[in-house]
């Protein structure tokens, strides 16, 4: 669902700590219409010009709290990621970005549905790879976005 | 019978932040003629699963400023929330449970648990129910029927027992008669063929009529989105869970055989046409003492030709599905619930559909058909 706006179109920056690239970061929604418990939610597909970011390079910031890596969002089993509240993935990538437009791929990967799945036993054992298809609730496809990075950090 | 909404309708204007949750209630209160109730999602509408003391006063200040009434309120079950294991049915009625005293803060008189709720787990939690006096219904969802153990074992159970807190909350969609034209148009922008949705259209009607290739018992146990990705992955690699295998078989060669050279996203498109219910608006007149609310399920209301003003929903059987509950006495609510926003989600928002004007032409069509 919201295909196209699941990322901010104006959010695509890079991350700097300590005067030092780090990464970069987007805003993302989630896509489902009654958000999730955090711990249900298992990272992203993420490809940017054809480089694959796995969920291990990556961590979310949301409720207020500084980002984590959804190793530790897996233990957030009583908070809620709301529907209405713009979450930031960060990605961590030394040097960041380029300057420019940048062709980003892009599946959300949530553990949720309605009730029990055959599956269930697997995923708490291994969860499904972002981008599989499993687990990918109300993004069924991998979207692709067009976003320009909106800062002067890119080099 | 008493009109009301369920805020899901309006989901894509929240997303979008054109509606706040006063807004929407207020629609519901001066733009719907007769239409009072209240229906939620909690995890959509609320800060969950805890909203807060100070929410709670504003939620009732909009109750009584708008004349509206909190009816049913829809809890989901999510049981990998723990993530180190599966919850058993004692935790996810402990789930439950919570959802019960948080729709009772709200004043609500209704909770609907999914259609895949354990029957044990609503049993666990009906003490909980009992005691603050909700009732509580389980959602009859297509491609489920109002015919099987999972309707029935609620009925015998409130008939045994004399229990009239325990019933169900049957959707609309059930009463489909084929897929939608607005999810055929999405299959299409994706890259499925106009014949493979014709094939959907030719398999629902015989599926209604009794003269399909194949049987659905199987299948009608199992959730439409569950489905849909078992059937994907049956196409793909030929396996699936061997009850389904039969009906996923014939559902196969019967696209093969209107579909030339079908893709992957072929099979789904015609796979939709098992996820209808193909139940009797029969059975729900019998079951109208045990029908805690209704959703009024819809996809898309368009112009009913030759009656300029007056709109209708072409794949669904509202005139049936009233009849019966006008039949079985139904005195309860008739909420709306709009779906069909997501069909069109893979657009610009100005291609997409106002979610505002759809429930005014839904409402519009409630009226005429519950009118005396």
């Amino acid at each position: 669902m919201f295909d196209n706006y699941l990322i901010r179109h104006d959010s695509l920056k890079n991350d700097v700590e300590g005067g030092i690239v780090a990464g970069f970061s987007l805003a993302v929604r989630h896509a489902n219409y009654r958000g999730v418990f955090l711990s249900l939610h298992a990272g992203y597909f993420l490809e940017v010009d054809g480089v694959e970011y796995p969920v291990s390079a990556q961590s979310f910031e949301i409720n207020g709290q500084p980002p984590r890596s959804f190793e530790e969002t897996k233990t957030a089993v009583w908070e809620h990621w709301d529907y209405d509240d713009e979450a930031i993935l960060h990605i961590a990538a030394p040097g960041g970005l380029k300057a420019g437009l940048h062709i980003i791929r892009f599946q959300q990967c949530v553990l949720a549905a309605y009730g029990y799945l055959p599956t269930d036993e697997a995923w708490v054992a291994t969860p499904p790879k972002p981008g599989s298809g499993a687990g990918s609730d109300k993004t069924p496809h991998i979207v692709t976005y067009e976003l320009s990075l909106n800062d002067a950090a890119g080099a | 019978m008493k009109l009301g909404v369920s805020l899901y309708s309006y989901q894509q204007a929240q997303f979008f932040k054109e509606l706040s949750l006063e807004d929407q209630i207020r629609e519901v209160s001066e733009n719907l003629p007769g239409a009072d109730g209240i229906e939620i999602i909690d995890e959509m509408s609320l800060h969950y699963p805890d909203p807060g003391l100070a929410f709670i006063e504003r939620w009732f200040g909009w109750m009584a400023r708008y004349k509206t009434v909190p009816v049913t309120m829809d809890v989901g079950m999510d049981v990998l929330q723990f993530r180190d294991h599966v919850m058993s049915h004692a935790e996810c009625a402990e789930r439950l449970k919570r959802d019960i005293r948080l729709a009772k803060s709200l004043g609500f008189q209704n909770v609907r648990v999914l259609s895949t709720c354990p029957f044990e787990v609503m049993l666990a939690a009906l003490p909980e129910a009992e005691r603050l006096g909700l009732k509580l219904g389980k959602e009859v969802h297509q491609p489920m029927a109002l015919e099987g153990r999972q309707v029935s074992e609620i009925i015998e159970y409130a008939q045994k027992t004399g229990h009239d807190l325990l019933g169900i909350v049957p959707d609309f969609g059930i009463f489909g008669t084929r897929p939608s034209e607005v999810l055929l148009a999405w299959y299409v922008r994706r890259g499925a063929r106009e014949a493979a949705g014709d094939a959907a259209v030719e398999l629902a009607h015989l599926l209604r009529t009794g003269r399909a290739p194949l049987d659905f018992e199987a299948v009608s146990r199992q959730t439409a989105g569950n489905l849909r990705v078992a059937f994907k992955s049956f196409v793909g690699t030929g396996l699936c869970e061997p009850e389904l295998k039969p009906a996923f078989e014939a559902l196969k060669r019967f696209a093969d055989q209107r579909v030339p050279m079908a893709s992957a996203l072929d099979y789904v498109v015609v796979s939709e046409a098992i996820l209808l219910s193909n139940t009797s608006p029969d059975t729900l007149r019998q079951l109208c003492p045990h029908v805690v609310s209704v959703h009024a399920k819809f996809n898309y209301m368009s112009e009913c030709p030759g009656w300029p003003g007056e709109f209708q929903d072409i794949a669904i059987d509202y005139e049936a599905g009233i009849k019966a509950l006008r039949d079985g006495g139904y005195a309860g609510y008739l909420n709306s619930e709009y779906e069909g926003q997501r069909y069109f989600q893979d657009r610009t928002r100005a291609e997409m559909q106002s979610e505002i004007e759809q429930v005014r032409r839904h409402q519009g069509m409630l009226r005429r058909l519950i009118a005396p």
